[in-house]
């Protein structure tokens, strides 16, 4: 469970997150629609505890991000878009053991994850090879094994299948779905609105640090009448025009 | 502090550089190689051209009067007399090492007591030229010696005139000294400190800018692991793999002085007492931690492995000219200031110790000092490590 309470974030003067509040319930999973720049990563940085807020503060799952935010990280599993960020020369088992136990677990439950995730994304045939020469979608499987291992009870998703081909990209929204099913608190940011659209149970709109709309799918659609690729840019435009 | 974390962290980053060829052969094969390759050719061939010459000294005598001084040459050893008919050409042409052109009158003018010009003709850009002009000028001195003996002798004055003082050596020191040791007690602390800097460079770029390049910081800090650890985890890393290259460096220049005692004045093996080890090993941490500590924050504060590089050369130039400032020092009379100032005061202790001059003031002082630069440089590390405009400065 995710509680967003006032949060904000100044950068040098300039507001990249202005006093949002929201909530992700557990096997929920809820878009975070933006423009570039809009805050959608600075959020999810400030609910990953990368970054600390200058204002207001979130609970996961009641640890609050501000006063404990070593808890908070103990409860997330954060999954990147673009480069996923893994160590070329250790194996993939390695580079998913070194995330386990930097989560403090201990080997016995972090080999039996492990073992769990290599047949769940079927992974068996590379898992003790270097991830160096790995294939774009082989990378995204340890990726996401690596975001998993410590059984996260909240999902933080920011941009996840950017720059994949589309087998690829369905793995993450298997991935994704997979999560929802397993009861976890999920937040989706994406730029793609039939991703969103596919996968979110409700989306926040956020423009220039603020939430212009947070609601679900349907109701958005019924109260703009449209599709949501035409909703979200009368939303955003017509913010911009004002 | 999470010591379990933190060895986590350690080990895993010790396990990636060294499956990183380039890091085993750049950070140990190449210093470790370097300098007993370097040296070993360079004494190879300087003692093959000194062996050449002495074996075989070919030179030419232009000597119309036939005179005592060219029998006084053919005389001696591993003489080879070639007919030239033009001394400078042949000189040049590398035919001969040298030509000596001695007067018609030169016995005459030797019997009534005058000087003789003798002309030497070689050639200074060649080292063979060289050491054959220097034979040549050491048989003429020889040569010169009997002639002023025999004069001497002639007006019944003693030779002895000539020296009205003979010097005797009585050296003062715990040990038998040599020039090797001398050479290696302004090398070594130089050598140590700039080893000690440059060595944790490429794994301090590689832990900090490195991860940022390659996206893997992000992930890392997302981990339940504090930034704390994640930083000492690496710092001591960086600070393994710099010592790794300091010992491969030193021990390439140690061999180089056992292998080629030649161009180090002689034989430089040095038994150092065990109290001088410490202190060396000691000192050495000292700057490799400081340095690490150092590098790393620089790293992370780069954008990507190129800035880093570029960032840190300067850091490095500063050690290095700290290092460079003590090299002529003479250890028996070192100003108290330099011992306050950072570096100086660890090349001044170590010289001072490879000169088997332990002064406790100084030691401690020096590694007192040493405490206080490794906690400001890990601060440091610290304060840029939990810095967001560093951390996420892309």
């Amino acid at each position: 469970m995710i509680e967003i309470k006032n949060l904000s974030k100044e950068f040098k003067n300039i507001k990249a997150v202005d006093d949002i509040s929201f909530k992700v319930s557990n096997g929920e999973i809820v878009g975070l629609l933006g423009e570039n720049g809009a805050g959608k990563t600075t959020t999810l940085r400030m609910i990953a505890t990368m970054l600390k807020p200058t204002g207001g503060t979130a609970a996961i799952n009641g640890f609050d991000l501000v006063k404990e935010p070593d808890m908070v990280r103990s409860q997330i599993g954060i999954l990147f878009g673009g480069e996923v960020g893994l160590y070329d020369r250790l194996t993939a088992r390695e580079n998913i053991k070194y995330f386990a136990d930097l989560n403090n677990m201990d080997d016995k439950e972090a080999d039996k994850n492990i073992k769990e995730l290599t047949e769940l994304l079927g992974m068996e045939e590379f898992i003790d090879r270097r991830v160096g020469k790995f294939s774009r979608g082989m990378k995204q499987k340890v990726a996401i094994a690596r975001s998993i291992v410590h059984k996260p009870s909240v999902m933080l998703f920011d941009e996840p299948t950017i720059g994949l081909d589309v087998t690829s990209s369905v793995i993450v929204q298997d991935f994704i779905l997979s999560c929802k099913k397993n009861n976890r608190a999920i937040i989706f940011s994406s730029h793609s609105m039939q991703e969103v659209e596919k996968l979110c149970d409700r989306i926040v709109i956020i423009h220039k640090g603020k939430i212009i709309e947070d609601s679900t799918i349907e109701d958005l659609k019924e109260k703009y009448s449209g599709n949501l690729e035409e909703v979200f840019v009368r939303l955003v435009g017509g913010k911009d025009e004002l | 502090m999470n010591f379990k974390i933190m060895s986590v962290v350690f080990k895993k980053e010790i396990k990636d550089m060294f499956r990183d060829k380039k890091t085993i052969i750049l950070g140990i094969l190449i210093p470790l190689l370097i300098f007993p390759v370097m040296y070993g050719f360079m004494g190879k061939s300087m003692e093959d051209s000194q062996e050449k010459v002495q074996k075989n000294l070919k030179i030419a005598i232009k000597d119309e009067g036939n005179s005592s001084f060219n029998e006084y040459i053919k005389s001696q050893e591993n003489i080879t007399i070639i007919k030239s008919q033009d001394l400078k050409k042949d000189v040049q042409d590398g035919k001969i090492y040298a030509g000596i052109e001695i007067p018609k009158d030169f016995d005459d003018s030797i019997k009534n007591d005058k000087q003789v010009e003798l002309k030497i003709v070689y050639d200074d850009a060649s080292q063979n030229s060289s050491m054959a002009m220097d034979i040549i000028k050491s048989m003429a001195d020889t040569y010169s010696k009997g002639v002023v003996k025999e004069r001497l002798i002639k007006m019944g004055v003693d030779e002895s005139i000539l020296t009205p003082m003979v010097i005797k050596e009585d050296i003062v020191a715990k040990e038998k000294t040599n020039v090797g040791r001398m050479i290696l007690s302004m090398m070594l602390p130089l050598f140590l400190i700039i080893y000690s800097i440059s060595s944790p460079m490429a794994a301090a770029t590689d832990l900090g800018a490195g991860e940022k390049e390659r996206g893997t910081l992000e992930p890392l800090l997302t981990t339940k692991a504090s930034r704390m650890n994640l930083l000492f985890g690496k710092f001591f890393a960086i600070t393994l793999m710099g010592l790794i290259g300091t010992i491969a460096s030193i021990t390439g220049l140690l061999i180089s002085f056992k292998t080629s005692p030649s161009l180090f004045g002689g034989d430089a093996s040095v038994v150092f007492p065990a109290k001088t080890l410490i202190i060396i090993a000691a000192l050495t941490i000292f700057v490799t931690m400081i340095f690490g500590a150092l590098e790393l924050s620089v790293s992370i504060y780069a954008r990507s492995f190129k800035e880093a590089q570029t960032y840190l050369s300067p850091l490095s130039i500063v050690g290095m000219a700290a290092a460079f400032s003590t090299y002529m020092i003479d250890v028996k009379d070192i100003s108290p200031v330099y011992l306050n100032i950072p570096i100086v005061n660890i090349s001044v202790v170590l010289k001072e110790i490879i000169n088997g001059i332990y002064n406790p003031m100084h030691i401690i002082l020096t590694f007192v000092w040493s405490g206080v630069y490794i906690t400001i440089s890990i601060l440091f590390a610290r304060y840029m490590f939990s810095k967001e405009e560093v951390i996420f400065r892309t």
